[in-house]
This record gives C-alpha cells, structure tokens and sequence, in this order.
C-alpha cells in the first residue's frame, strides 16, 4: 500500500479519532464501572468494536442482566449495520475476502459515515477507506482501555459519559441532511422511533423506524423527480 | 478475567461481525440496481435519527419533553445547531457533554 495512501486515509480518520478518544475513555470508565477489568474491556474493544454495543453492555451488566439478553439486545442493536454494510458494499467490489473480513469487522458508525460521504465524492479508494478504518479501531482500543484504567483510579459520573455518544449520533445523522427528502426522513424516523418504542418497549422498534422512515424518503425523492421530469415536457 | 465476561464478549463479537460482513461479502459480487441504493441511501440518515430520538426524547425509561426533569433535551438542541453549523464531530461531543454537565450540576 502506498504512503499517501495512508496518508490520506488516516487525515480522513483523524476527527473520528480524536472524538473516539473522548468517546472511548468515557466508554471504558462505564465499562470499568460496570465490572470488567481492563485486559477485559481491551479485549472486548478489539473483538467486539462496538461503540453503542460496548455502552449498552455496560449498563445491561450495571443492571445485572443475564448474558445471554445481553447478547441478544446487542443483536439487535446491530441490525442497523446490515444495511450500512449493504449500502457501502458497491464500493468494495472484487476485493479479496481477508479484506473484506477486516473491513467488515472494523466498520462502525462513523467510519461508515465518514467513507460513505467521502465515496459519494470524487477519488476515495477502498484502500484508503480501509486504514480509515483501522486508524479508528486502533483509536478506540487504546482509549476504552485509557477510560478503563481512568476509571480504576477515579470516580466519575457515567450519565455525562454516556451522553458522548449521542452527541455523535447527532452530527452524524447532520451529515447525512444531504436533500429535503433525506431531512424529512429523518424526522419520521424520530417520530416512528418514539412512538414504537413507546408501544413495543424494545429496542426492535429501532429497526422498524429506520426501514419505514427510508422507505418515506424514497418515495419522496421519487416522486419529487417524476414531476420534475413532468414539468420539462 | 471471568468465564461470563469471556461469554459475554465472544457472544457479543459474533453478533456484531454477522451483520457486518455478509452484506459486505454478498453484495459486493453483484450489481445494485439504482433504486435500490437509492433507498439505501435513506438508511444512514433514519438510523441515527432513530438511535438519537431513541435516547434523547426518554428520561429514566419513560417519554419525557421536559426539559428540566430530562436534561438531554436542551443539549441536544444545542448539538443539533453546533453540528449543522460546523459539521464537527468533536465539536458536537464537547458541546453535548459540556452542556450536559452544566445542567447536571445546576439543576
């Protein structure tokens, strides 16, 4: 791989980075809080990579839940990445499978969000998007386990800590405001989201929000570009 | 380290993998056709406003739009601006969680 090739790909990966490192160290004082050891949240950090998985781990434990719903709420908070794999996945063609398998497993949100909008513009490669990737979970290692030996050494109020990662998830979603239709979806996907999991009470709610409100602004788009043809005839 | 924590994590790896890789592995051979990106393309923006509303708009598991009893709602505001005006990432965080510490120790 050339230079500037991870040059450019870590220059892509810096602010996520710094923000993985304010969002990590708050990640692993959570964690710590919640039981694990450091070697356990290093571990977890590197196997798992999960930002908003890793806090809700967290706070499951904190609660005292059992493994195995743990494991099955992470499941579904996860789904989410089906689709962010799929819409992404045009841009990783004929690549090998050991690449794929790397860019898979260190695809999180916000590498995502950053790779996604740079494709959508001019020259980003898949290399690139890939040490973008592996600049940030290098990130997000190295700062859970900063946030868990902070931790073990202080106390320090984990509801702040936690609200990191919503700040995040807003600017992202800011990101994405790229037409009307795509606003708009938006905000029925805020208000579908609230209303099922005012009903469902589970997190399953989420998913049906997400494919409903993009369904919306498909049709919007759609049908906003049907008359625009219309009026040139 | 204990057995549960282990468990817990290789369970969790596993769930977290699967959804990432396989679309990326399947999808990546074929062609897509153009409306279906184009759906797609509606996907990131109606997860994370599902992932924010999801949190920001409940207070101790219940809805909740006041904002002195649920202290996420004036910051997130704030956010919102800070974001739209600077599309800053880390600006977005340290306003959040600035915002939310403020709050937190005057109310």
């Amino acid at each position: 791989m050339k230079n500037d090739t991870v040059l450019s790909g870590m220059r892509a990966g810096l602010p996520i980075m710094a923000s993985y490192l304010a969002l990590g160290i708050a990640c692993g004082i959570v964690l710590y809080d919640a039981g694990f050891s450091v070697l356990a949240i290093f571990l977890m950090s590197a196997l798992v990579y999960a930002g908003a998985a890793q806090f809700l781990a967290g706070s499951m434990v904190a609660f005292g839940a059992a493994v195995p719903s743990i494991i099955l709420m992470v499941f579904f908070l996860n789904l989410r990445h089906i689709l962010m794999s799929a819409s992404i996945s045009k841009y990783v063609k004929n690549k090998p499978m050991s690449f794929l398998g790397l860019f898979g497993h260190t695809l999180s949100d916000e590498s995502f969000g950053i790779n996604y909008s740079r494709f959508q513009g001019d020259d980003w490669t898949a290399n690139e998007a890939l040490i973008t990737n592996l600049f940030n979970y290098s990130a997000w290692s190295l700062s859970t386990v900063l946030g868990g030996i902070i931790g073990s050494q202080f106390t320090i109020n984990t509801l702040i800590m936690n609200y990191a990662l919503i700040a995040m998830f807003i600017c992202m979603m800011v990101m994405q405001f790229v037409s009307k239709a795509h606003i708009i979806a938006g905000i029925v996907s805020v208000v579908l989201s609230v209303l099922f999991t005012v009903v469902l009470k589970h997190n399953i709610a989420l998913v049906i929000a997400t494919v409903l409100a993009s369904f919306v602004g498909y049709y919007l788009e759609k049908r906003s570009a049907e008359e625009g043809v219309k009026a040139n005839d | 380290m204990t057995s549960d924590a282990l468990i817990l994590i290789t369970g969790m790896a596993v769930v977290t993998f699967i959804p990432r890789f396989f679309p990326l592995l399947l999808l990546s051979k074929k062609e897509i056709s153009p409306s279906f990106s184009r759906w797609m393309s509606f996907i990131p923006v109606s997860i994370f406003a599902a992932l924010v509303a999801s949190d920001v708009f409940f207070w101790e598991g219940s809805f909740s739009l006041q904002p002195i009893q649920n202290i996420k709602l004036i910051p997130s505001v704030l956010v919102l601006f800070v974001a739209y005006k600077t599309k800053s990432l880390l600006w977005s965080m340290i306003t959040g969680v600035l915002a939310m510490a403020l709050l937190y120790i005057f109310l």
